[in-house]
């Protein structure tokens, strides 16, 4: 097989999971029986393609082998007599052509993600939940890419299915209000997308495969709810975010600010897409009831200032606090304060922010934080404060969790004593 | 050359499996199976029913049948090797057993 083949099989399976998981979760009521019936369909795929041949519709082969797997469970169980009669229509009209395609039932995906993001569950349960589930990634992987045991994972998915199990949520009957619950799946999925953007420990600035599963989480979550802008907002932040992926550090793994990276290297296909995913969001927003913009749909619009801007010097910073302004009056937090601060650094100058960095510095949320003694140093040096910008490099290294951001403060500290620009 | 029977076996509780890794072992089998094609070396073949469960322990083994390959091999140090190459491809436990010398005879 070529290398293109390779892909395409690879990310078939990948598409397929969701598909599958929901399509059988509807036949048998149950997670841990619908993710087991999937494995077996995979494993039963692993065994009969590599020497018969991969069908030509490989998703339709593995939908009808998921339900006719599902079906014998559940006559397996005993439960099947009155259940299999109930859903006598549903086998019927499958027919028993491997190679016929089935229904496509896109709210079974949707379905599955809004019961992924079940208010009942907490949200760490909820992200374990959805990257297992939703995204097909494995209880080893989750923990590689959270940063936390394999057993605190496999517990958070036993429990998320238990807790589900218990309050007899059911998957067929349940008719999720997506309006109502798409705040949650919004907030996981980016809550997966910025812990492999910018990880809050570890060795490396990012985690490619987690930033990459949540892209492709708010990719399938505009597909299957293409009349919200929050979804399209998402998309949008995440493609813009996504565009710098390779320029965020060196050759030598050393973090780049913006002003460093080099724009050329950005993807414009991601920026095109974020900039699309942008309009729609904003187009849709103004259709809502409500009328304004939500806080990703003003985050989204704060990547693309970054994102669209020639050059750093070409970054229109008057817009930027404009929408800081917004967002902070949506979404009053310390971290959204921090960042209208940077904003006014760079829109005023620096002796301008400084009042509001010594506000933040004991704000709960960023106490514990490095942030606020990093900016903070960074804007002693810019006014030539030297003595003032190592006391506040200390700080931030004091509390800095992530290696390649610690290493980064280090030598801007080194920098700041030896004035030396290059070091 | 002496043929050998390669039992392609799987615990009955498989491991979690990823869809992307499952897509990977498929074009790398795929691969593999094409290359014993190519060489003559691949005899015949066969695949345990997709819905057959064996009972556990069967063969005296903690793993279920899944796939059977005959194969052409000049000696058992080859068909080991070819058992470890398709085990690390399909994520098999892969057990050879000689089936017919090409002298002539059965070995079994």
């Amino acid at each position: 097989m070529s290398e293109s083949a390779d892909a395409a099989l690879e990310a078939a399976f990948r598409d397929e999971w969701p598909r599958l998981i929901g399509a059988t979760l509807r036949l048998v009521g149950d997670l841990q029986t619908a993710e087991d019936v999937v494995q077996e369909t995979l494993l039963a795929a692993l065994d009969r393609w590599p020497l018969l041949g991969v069908p030509e519709r490989p998703g339709a082969w593995l939908m009808t082998a998921c339900r006719n797997r599902a079906r014998n469970v559940i006559r397996d169980n005993g439960r099947a007599h009155q259940q299999v009669r109930s859903l006598q229509p549903l086998l019927a009209a499958e027919g028993h052509a491997a190679d016929v395609e089935p229904p496509d039932i896109p709210d079974d995906r949707l379905r599955l993600i809004a019961m992924c993001c079940h208010p009942l569950l907490q949200t760490d349960a909820q992200v374990a939940l959805t990257l297992r589930m939703v995204a097909g990634l494995t209880t080893d992987e989750i923990a590689r890419g959270l940063h936390v045991p394999v057993s605190t994972v496999a517990q958070r998915i036993v429990r998320a299915k238990r807790t589900l199990s218990t309050h007899r949520v059911a998957f067929a009957n349940d008719q999720p209000d997506v309006h109502s619950r798409l705040a949650a799946i919004v907030d996981v999925i980016y809550l997966v997308f910025t812990e492999g953007y910018l990880p809050s420990a570890g060795e490396t600035l990012t985690r490619s495969d987690l930033a990459a599963e949540g892209h492709r989480l708010a990719l399938l979550l505009t597909e299957l709810t293409p009349g919200e802008p929050e979804a399209w907002a998402l998309r949008a932040l995440t493609s813009f975010q996504l565009s710098r992926w390779a320029t965020r550090v060196d050759a030598d793994g050393m973090l780049l600010t913006l002003d460093a990276q080099d724009r050329g290297l950005w993807d414009r296909n991601l920026i095109a897409d974020g900039v699309e995913a942008l309009g729609r969001a904003l187009d849709q927003a103004l259709q809502t009831e409500r009328g304004g913009r939500g806080p990703l749909l003003l985050q989204a619009q704060l990547a693309a200032c970054h994102a669209t801007a020639a050059t750093f010097a070409a970054t229109d910073w008057g817009a930027i606090l404009a929408l800081y302004d917004e967002l902070i009056a949506v979404q009053d937090t310390a971290v959204v304060a921090l960042n209208r601060a940077v904003a006014v650094a760079m829109a005023a100058g620096p002796a301008a922010a400084l009042p509001l960095l010594d506000e933040l510095a004991d704000e709960p949320a960023l106490r514990d934080s490095h942030r606020v003694g990093a900016v903070r140093a960074d804007l002693h040096r810019r006014l030539g404060d030297m003595a003032a910008a190592q006391a506040d490099y200390d700080r931030a290294l004091h509390l800095v969790g992530n290696d390649v951001e610690r290493r980064y403060l280090a030598a801007a500290r080194y920098r700041s004593i030896t004035g030396n620009s290059s070091a | 050359m002496s043929e050998y029977l390669l039992l392609g076996m799987r615990t009955a509780a498989a491991a979690e499996l990823s869809p992307a890794r499952t897509g990977r072992h498929v074009a790398a089998s795929a691969a593999w199976h094409q290359w014993l094609r190519r060489w003559g070396l691949l005899q015949s073949f066969a695949l345990a029913p997709s819905d057959q469960a064996w009972p556990a322990g069967s063969f005296g083994y903690p793993a279920q049948p899944r796939a059977f390959l005959v194969v052409r091999a000049s000696g058992l140090a080859v068909a080991d090797r070819l058992a470890a190459g398709w085990a690390r491809v399909a994520g098999y436990d892969v057990q050879v057993l000689p089936l017919r010398d090409a002298r002539g005879g059965d070995r079994r």
